[in-house]
């Protein structure tokens, strides 16, 4: 009965995915052991964003996809007044307004945004799949405009970007004329002057650390560059798990959140940071592959953005600690310390693993 | 747009971006594999150096010490303000910071920006130094007020003796950028780590490695803050040696004060072994003034001061040798059997040139009557020597000099030694390309010429003398003496009756009839000596030396070189006195003094 029980609650799970989630969760947890540094509490706050993450993951795969469409457009306002709130009882921090306390636990909304965006934009072409055009791109560049301005005022340049990313690569998806994206690219560059004007100056100090991480190597280029000496330092093998000196002695800011990758890199070196590109590679690969399996249009568009929404956090911040993207403070999905990250990544593979394993039921 | 053709662009694309994704992840794996595998190397040394930091201990340089203990350079606890030029503060906001603790004069400001211009720094520079113990104490309640001014203790050369024997002490100054050259290319720049001064002069310069010591290093374990997290590795410095010189003390205050305000150099050394006994040179300077960085009008006095008190006149000052080179000479012409008594002449003032009708005077009107070689070199007979020289040649003369050590260094332990001159016809006609006249030899004979020697080179060649079978090099810190200093050809004068006869000629020198009779009427014990008298321009024809309405600075310099007990001779003495007038008047009391000084001691 037990048995039958516990078969019936990882039913809607699929195993592939689950294992290679659960093996690099396990290796975010491990190398967060050591950069957290004997902060206890931390590591006992992680166990249960996880937990949190998959019980809300096994219990998002029961969900029947037809909730999920249905609710596609309120949870799209939802996470709209969600944003708006951020304005009036948001926690300022470092001079900007992401955060809003609701009982007993800080999030952002811009985290739900991630979701929300995908799944509105995938309601909006799955409805009008049949006559999609230019009408149903602008309806959806709107939709997606509205959160990413809002985002942008906090201000988050971050997850603007990545949100904006994740509902263009939906559009370009849905058959976005080619010519257009061309224009489009083309304009966006004639634009660039202006759209850099608009940037907060940290921002642009931030985007130009970049171009050369050495010219203020005690400001803004400084955390670019000791992110850099951990992940040089790690060598073929690394220092070994507690041994990173730029991790363990502080020269490396944030190991727990935005540098965790660097503290991995110094720490288990390059056959650690080859091993979690396969593991990523592999992840990819199984997303792609469902995506490609999915019967509808809601299905394949929201597993394809979502997937995407994943990868283009995991590129940002792993390009980001490595130098070749400028400090953006984007964490990363399934191994950053933080439970808003955690729980939202681990609620979009319990969404995809629903579509999975539905699939017949709204098949066109 | 139908259903059908949606999803075969939708799979189209999504396989596009699928392949972009996989395409960036490799370009983000060779930056990986180009940080962590190509560039490990520079990363890792860049990881060791955010952590690991050196902390130089220095070495404390070691004393300097006369024969009986008797400190000549010592180090001293001091305390000073320094500032790390690093910050680039404002001196002025610091001079006013400081009011109430220590005037900060315009000297130190122009001192601290001299030094920080010129010399070379391991951390921090003094902007105050020596600060009494209340402004100590006044600053450390402060603290807390000056972040950026940090009070340092440390050991400082002090010379107590100041003025008296700085040339042989030497002094040292802060590292300057030609030091560090120069310590990069031999190879020593990583034993003055921590270290700001160096030996400039004088012994302080010639035993650097064995003063300066070994410094020492701590090597620590920092984290972002600077925070020390453990002490990886500490390595004692090795504290430089002490050098405990041959010169004593008490006979250097009696030579020093003998001289008084004389211009020029005396030394005086053990016969038998070469050990300088004391080290003269007139005027002098305080070296304490260099110790830390030297101010601009202090060294202005002393660098461009016509009387030079930077010069060391024991192995630097050249000077014709005058009448003391005349035993040597004499010995010259004795082993080429030339003027061997019973010779003599009979000299009526004057020598007449053979083939010539040129007149040379002796320095004594009328003459000396009867002269052999030996009354010549008591009574100084110019007349004798005249002959003497141009029969013996200038060849034979010269190659005598050389082997007394005549113009070549005496590998004393002082730098900056000179070689001296050995006048020769083909010397001149490299240099004036000018023929060596007949006239010439018979000035080189007595001393007049163009040949020049330094008071350690007369010193050293009345050594010769005494004691002919022994090589001796003069020095003042013993353990230097080893094979490899030593002059390699070795001097065949030998004990034998011309050297007796020299020596006898030089034992009258002090008797009646000499010319430094008065030496013998007022010592128990006999001297052996001969004076000289040096120009120190030459006469123009028709011109008359009146030493009485002449300026001091073109007065003859007096000379004078003797050794005594006679018998079994203990010290020997060279003295040159710049515009002194006569060797036997103004330098010969000096020597009796420092000879009274050093027998009685003995005694």
């Amino acid at each position: 009965m037990f048995k039958l029980t516990l078969y019936k609650l990882f039913e809607n799970i699929d195993n592939i995915l689950m294992t290679l989630i659960i093996f690099l969760i396990t290796i975010g947890f491990i190398t967060l052991i050591s950069a957290a540094q004997q902060n206890t509490p931390l590591l006992w706050g992680q166990i249960i964003n996880i937990l949190i993450g998959i019980i809300l993951l096994i219990f998002l795969s029961h969900v029947d996809p037809k909730r999920f469409l249905f609710y596609s457009p309120h949870l799209y306002i939802l996470s709209l007044f969600l944003l708006l709130a951020v304005n009036f009882i948001g926690l300022e921090s470092h001079g900007a307004k992401r955060w809003i306390n609701i009982l007993f636990f800080n999030f952002q909304p811009a985290e739900i945004v991630k979701i929300t965006i995908p799944l509105m934009l995938a309601w909006l072409y799955h409805r009008f799949q049949n006559s999609i055009n230019y009408k149903t791109h602008l309806i959806a560049f709107i939709i997606l405009s509205i959160p990413c301005l809002m985002i942008w005022y906090q201000p988050d340049l971050g997850t603007t970007i990545l949100i904006g990313f994740s509902g263009l690569i939906i559009i370009f998806l849905s058959g976005l004329s080619l010519k257009f994206i061309i224009i489009s690219i083309f304009s966006f560059l004639i634009l660039s002057p202006y759209l850099w004007s608009t940037l907060h100056l940290y921002q642009q100090n931030r985007i130009l650390s970049l171009i050369d991480p050495t010219k203020d190597p005690l400001g803004t280029g400084y955390h670019s560059i000791q992110s850099m000496i951990a992940i040089g330092s790690g060598g073929f093998l690394g220092k070994g798990w507690f041994y990173g000196s730029q991790t363990q002695l502080n020269f490396l800011p944030e190991t727990t959140t935005d540098f965790i990758f660097s503290v991995f890199g110094e720490e288990f070196g390059f056959i650690g940071t080859f091993g979690i590109f396969i593991i990523y590679f592999l992840i990819l690969y199984r997303c792609i592959d469902m995506a490609k399996k999915m019967q509808n249009t809601f299905s394949r568009l929201t597993t394809a953005a979502l997937t995407f929404s994943l990868f283009s956090s995991s590129i940002i911040n792993i390009a980001m600690v490595c130098g070749i993207l400028p400090i953006v403070g984007a964490p990363l999905p399934f191994i950053s310390y933080g439970g808003t990250s955690m729980v939202v990544s681990l609620i979009m593979i319990g969404i995809i693993m629903s579509l999975h394993s539905h699939k017949s039921l709204i098949a066109n | 747009m139908d259903l059908y053709k949606f999803k075969y662009t939708f799979k189209q694309r999504l396989n596009f971006i699928f392949g972009l994704i996989i395409f960036i992840f490799l370009v983000l794996l060779i930056k990986f594999f180009y940080l962590q595998i190509i560039q490990f190397n520079l990363y890792s040394s860049l990881s060791t150096s955010n952590r690991i930091k050196i902390i130089p201990i220095p070495a404390i340089r070691g004393q300097i010490l006369d024969r009986n203990g008797e400190i000549l350079a010592a180090n001293k606890l001091i305390y000073t303000l320094e500032i790390d030029p690093e910050m680039k503060l404002d001196l002025n906001k610091i001079k006013n910071q400081l009011s109430d603790i220590v005037e900060i004069t315009k000297y130190d400001i122009k001192k601290y920006n001299k030094i920080f211009k010129e010399s070379y720094y391991s951390s921090t520079l003094p902007i105050k130094t020596n600060l009494s113990t209340i402004e100590v104490a006044k600053f450390v309640a402060n603290n807390y007020k000056y972040p950026n001014i940090i009070l340092k203790h440390k050991f400082s050369r002090s010379y107590p003796k100041e003025k008296s024997g700085a040339h042989f002490i030497g002094y040292i100054n802060r590292i300057n950028k030609k030091n560090i050259k120069k310590l990069k290319k031999s190879n020593n720049y990583k034993s003055y780590m921590g270290l700001d001064h160096i030996g400039q002069t004088g012994i302080e310069f010639f035993y650097e490695n064995k003063l300066h010591g070994f410094p020492g290093y701590k090597k620590i374990e920092v984290d972002a803050n600077n925070k020390v997290i453990r002490t990886i590795e500490t390595v004692e410095p090795k504290h430089g040696k002490d050098i405990i010189l041959s010169v004593d003390y008490k006979i250097q205050k009696v030579a020093e004060k003998a001289f008084g305000s004389y211009k020029g150099a005396m030394v005086a050394m053990n016969p038998k072994n070469g050990e300088v006994i004391a080290y003269v040179s007139q005027p002098t300077f305080n070296p304490n003034l260099f110790t830390n960085g030297i101010d601009e009008i202090n060294w202005k006095r002393l660098n461009s001061s016509i009387h030079k008190p930077l010069l060391d006149r024991v192995v630097s000052g050249l000077y014709p040798p005058g009448s003391t080179i005349k035993p040597f000479v004499a010995f010259a012409a004795l082993e080429n059997n030339v003027r061997n008594p019973p010779f003599s002449i009979q000299d009526k003032g004057f020598f007449i040139m053979p083939n010539s009708s040129k007149i040379f005077k002796d320095w004594k009107k009328g003459g000396h009557g009867e002269v052999d070689i030996i009354k010549a070199i008591a009574v100084s007979c110019d007349t004798f020597f005249y002959g003497l020289g141009i029969e013996l040649g200038i060849p034979k003369l010269n190659n005598m000099l050389r082997k007394f050590g005549f113009g070549d260094k005496t590998n004393i332990d002082i730098p900056n030694e000179k070689k001296g001159l050995i006048a020769s016809p083909k010397w001149k006609k490299n240099k004036y390309k000018k023929k060596w006249y007949q006239g010439e030899t018979a000035i080189t004979a007595i001393g007049q010429g163009y040949t020049q020697t330094t008071p350690i080179q007369l010193a050293l060649a009345t050594t010769k003398l005494i004691n002919p079978n022994n090589i001796i090099q003069p020095y003042l810190f013993q353990q230097n003496i080893s094979p490899k200093y030593m002059k390699k050809e070795l001097e065949n004068i030998k004990e034998n009756k011309n050297l007796s006869l020299v020596k006898e000629g030089m034992s009258l020198v002090t008797k009646e009839g000499g010319t430094a009779a008065f030496i013998g009427r007022t010592t128990d014990y006999n001297v052996s000596a001969k004076t000289g008298t040096a120009q120190v321009f030459g006469l123009k024809e028709g011109q008359v030396y009146n030493e009485a309405t002449l300026p001091d600075r073109l007065k003859d310099h007096a000379l004078f070189i003797a050794f005594a007990p006679s018998e079994n001779p203990e010290l020997v003495i060279a003295i040159v006195i710049e515009n002194g007038g006569h060797g036997g008047s103004t330098a010969g009391p000096i020597a009796k003094k420092v000879f009274d000084a050093y027998i009685n001691e003995a005694n």
